[in-house]
């Protein structure tokens, strides 16, 4: 940004306001960075993605530069092939086949995610709780139960076939209680950040922009 | 048919997956899909694009309320379009050709990037100020024993983390320093919070585990909807 | 994962090795020129004056549990690396070809390095390597040889056993608690308060003559939170059509709005109500996170949803999304597997579905007792995962004093799995 040009900069600070505007209330000001925003985002992202994608995975894949060395990837072209069945779905005598690339997708990416939240989620958090409990001064050790009774009870909360009375609801009512905190812990975290995110915004509105402003009129 | 194939492809495409896992000739597999995804999601966007497209032009001609706004979008969606596929003004076509870096510095695209969608995109995620005063207001109200566990909690991480915060507690006496804000948050987020954060890892990775059963065994297939559309 | 690192170490390798052979042709092109092509029967008598002494111990192993492309080359340091004349700079790595004495060199790295990872062979060739150290002035010691290697190619990674055996378990309790719904067994299941509100929040919506809400989160159908919303969206749209009531879906990606134009078309249908379908109420915003956002925003203010549902994977924009719904006076439903965002759908939301709770849900609101079964699956994953938790932490208290990792695990499940003589 430091290097955009006046009209860029002139351009950025009606627009970060535009948005700002709907604070107040929705407005005609705010259609129209939302219609821009829109309009422009989109395109945005076809064009990247038709460049990452379509032409330097697929087509540089298949097609490898000349003197890059490389093998044509034939594998690639199944890929384009779903896609194209994907397109079916616009001829109406056909366009039940673009459910199988959505097949294809959903069934990959349940056995992709199956697979690693698997081993990154459960298998890895588990083995990272399995510590000493006894620990060299109290506050340690009172640490390491907490994370074990915590974990235990947290999970006891996610029971679906049994209900929570009892002991196992006591139980179930602690393991509320942790997620409470660590919940309170992510909101606690999150609010200076955010609030640094605002600063960014003034500070270019009432610096680079204002500046900018002067210089312009 | 229509149903069946379809099901196939789920069934044999995840339980593939799975098994490449542990098969260290099939790992391959498990990248080329990610690639696989990003190409079929290029040729869908003609069917998004397009809808975004119907839906405006439609505004536009039937003359709807707002019907300007639309005409707004279908502009700046065209004049990105154009300047990203055809990179207008890129100063890199001349010596590179078509394989110019898109986001070349001086290129339109990257011009109209800069003044229209970071500043829009960085003022909206800016907004997030705002929201999150209102949400802590709406929990300051806590309603009952959870949400009140929730302030807390959040209170006491937030102080940890301000000036305010650890001046209030400074007082305190070595033998209660373990009740300093500055350790009490710390000790929070190190502790508690670990327990509670795992306990919902854990939970999540169950979920996925049945879930991604129910669909690749075909019990859970409302995306394999059939019907002859 | 495992192929990632090793990709990740070979460019490491292959840079290092760039840079100890740029210093080592500096110093030493003639020296090079004549010793490229060091044969095993000159070596051993080559005794170089003040060359350093040579590593020793030089091993070379296939790499295990690959596709047969990869052998790993180890050796104990030079006694001039780590004592003696400290002189070493490094070594270089070479190779022959089952049966050739022609050895080439591969590779070098640097000082106080002990291993080198040769990637990109031939599967089912024999190879031999040999080692050697060299000092900044070019002195090179005599190579030492290492025994032949095969590359294999293994079709089971011995590595993951452990995942596979708890896998099996726990997927092995979910189906056959699935199978044993089947025969119609009656369970039990605790309430779920943002399920139960789902069929009275579409009543209101129905009632007060405004439209219902739908986000499926904002990733695409390659997440697995995106798969569970739309799951759930049939639910929800299969209700809405059987009120009469309406529905918008406005999606972040192209997919993800084509699979839900077929979720809420299957769901219409199933209601009897397919003519009442609109695709066009379906439909794809901006894959820009913020603008998506932004035009949601306006939606909500415009259209006064009195229902909205957020249901999948959600990132910053969750709180925009609760709060401006929230000023609007909606009722909310939200549910996530995204930890950093639950504490913001639980503050401004009036239910909120806790990670777990997402991927449970459409198997609850279906109430067939298959998916139900699924569930009481689960919960044997937990009882597994609370006792590991738990026998896990016992024995770490009695027993070691660093604790268990991951690799204890690899290691115990490994060391019972050679006793019975598998995976090697």
């Amino acid at each position: 940004m430091a290097d955009a040009s006046p009209i860029g900069i002139f351009i950025a600070g009606v627009l970060t306001l535009g948005i700002f505007s709907f604070l107040y209330k929705d407005n005609p000001v705010y259609k129209v960075c939302e219609a821009i925003f829109i309009g422009v985002s989109a395109a945005y992202w076809a064009v990247e993605y038709f460049y990452s994608a379509l032409y330097k995975k697929f087509w540089l894949g298949v097609i490898p530069p000349e003197g890059s060395g490389a093998d044509p990837d034939m594998w690639l072209w199944g890929g384009a092939i779903l896609g194209v069945l994907m397109l079916c779905r616009m001829i109406p005598k056909i366009n039940w086949l673009s459910r199988w690339p959505l097949a294809f997708i959903v069934g990959a990416t349940a056995g992709l995610y199956m697979m690693t939240f698997f081993v990154s989620n459960a298998m890895n958090q588990i083995a990272s709780t399995m510590q000493p409990l006894i620990q060299d001064t109290f506050l340690a050790t009172l640490g390491s139960f907490t994370v074990a009774i915590g974990t235990v009870t947290g999970l006891i909360y996610f029971f679906f076939s049994k209900e929570h009375k009892g002991i196992f609801g006591g139980a179930a009512k602690v393991g509320i209680w942790f997620l409470m905190v660590t919940f309170g812990a992510s909101f606690g975290y999150t609010v200076m950040s955010r609030m640094s995110l605002l600063i960014g915004r003034l500070d270019f509105l009432f610096s680079s922009w204002a500046t900018n402003f002067g210089q312009m009129f | 048919m229509k149903r069946t194939i379809p099901w196939i492809i789920t069934i044999v495409t995840g339980f593939v997956l799975v098994i490449a896992e542990f098969v260290p000739p099939w790992g391959k597999m498990r990248e080329d899909v990610l690639i696989y995804f990003q190409i079929i999601s290029v040729f869908a966007f003609f069917l998004g694009g397009g809808s975004l497209l119907k839906i405006n032009l439609q505004k536009v001609f039937s003359k709807r309320t707002d019907w300007e706004y639309a005409l707004v979008t279908v502009v700046g969606f065209f004049v990105m379009l154009a300047l990203g596929l055809f990179k207008l003004g890129n100063p890199e076509m001349a010596t590179a050709g078509y394989a110019a870096d898109l986001n070349a510095n001086g290129s339109w695209f990257k011009n109209l990037f800069d003044a229209v969608k970071a500043p829009l995109s960085a003022s909206m995620y800016s907004l997030l100020a705002f929201f999150i005063a209102s949400a802590s207001y709406r929990a300051f109200r806590a309603k009952n024993s959870d949400a009140t566990v929730l302030l807390v909690s959040a209170f006491i991480i937030l102080m940890g983390q301000t000036f305010v915060g650890v001046v209030a507690t400074g007082w305190m006496p070595d033998w209660v320093s373990f009740f300093k804000v500055e350790n009490l948050s710390l000790w929070l987020l190190a502790k508690a919070n670990l327990a509670g954060q795992r306990a919902i890892l854990i939970g999540i990775a169950l979920g996925i585990v049945s879930m991604s059963l129910r669909v690749i065994l075909g019990i859970e297939r409302t995306h394999l909807s059939g019907g002859d559309e | 994962m495992s192929r990632l690192s090793r990709l990740s170490i070979s460019r490491k390798t292959f840079l290092t090795s760039l840079l100890s052979l740029l210093v080592f042709a500096a110093y030493s092109a003639p020296l090079l020129a004549q010793d490229s092509d060091i044969s095993v029967t000159d070596s051993t008598s080559a005794e170089l004056e003040g060359a350093p002494a040579a590593p020793t111990n030089v091993l070379a192993v296939d790499h295990k549990y690959d596709i047969g492309e990869a052998v790993d080359v180890s050796w104990d340091l030079s006694f001039d690396d780590t004592a003696g004349m400290r002189n070493v700079a490094g070594y270089i790595i070479y190779r022959s070809v089952a049966g050739s004495a022609e050895f080439d060199s591969i590779g070098a790295v640097f000082s106080l390095t002990s291993s080198f990872a040769d990637i990109g062979l031939t599967r089912g060739e024999t190879y031999q390597y040999s080692v050697s150290s060299y000092t900044l002035s070019g002195q090179v010691s005599e190579p030492i040889v290492s025994a032949e290697v095969t590359t294999e190619r293994e079709w089971f990674d011995w590595d993951e056993v452990w995942v596979f055996i708890l896998l099996v378990l726990i997927g092995g309790s979910v189906m056959y608690f699935i199978y044993h719904a089947r025969k119609g067994k009656q369970m039990f299941l605790r309430k779920i308060a943002g399920l139960q509100a789902v069929e009275e929040a579409i009543g209101r919506a129905t009632e007060m003559g405004r439209p219902i809400l739908f986000i499926p989160g904002i990733h695409d159908m390659d997440d697995v939170q995106t798969i569970a919303g739309m799951t759930i969206l049939a639910k929800v749209a299969k209700q809405v059509a059987e009120y009469e009531s309406r529905i918008f879906v406005p999606t972040r990606a192209s997919l993800a709005m084509t699979a839900a134009r077929e979720t809420v078309r299957e769901a219409y249908m199933t209601a009897g109500r397919v003519d009442a379908y609109r695709a066009d109420d379906i439909y794809y915003v901006t894959d820009e996170q913020f603008g998506y956002v932004a035009a949601v925003n306006g939606i909500m203010t415009r259209d006064k949803p009195a229902t909205c549902f957020y249901l999948g994977a959600f990132f910053a924009e969750s709180l925009i999304l609760a709060e401006t719904g929230n000023s609007i006076g909606a009722i909310q439903i939200a549910g996530t597997a995204q930890p950093a965002q639950l504490p913001f759908f639980v503050a401004a939301c009036d239910y909120t579905l806790i990670g777990e709770e997402l991927f449970a849900a459409s198997a609850y609101l279906s109430g067939e007792a298959k998916q139900l079964g699924s569930l009481k699956g689960q919960d044997v994953g937990k009882v597994i995962a609370m006792a590991a938790v738990l026998i896990g932490a016992v024995l770490a208290t009695l027993g070691s004093e660093e604790g268990m990792n991951i690799e204890t695990f690899r290691g115990a499940f490994h060391g019972i799995w050679s006793v019975f003589g598998g995976g090697q």
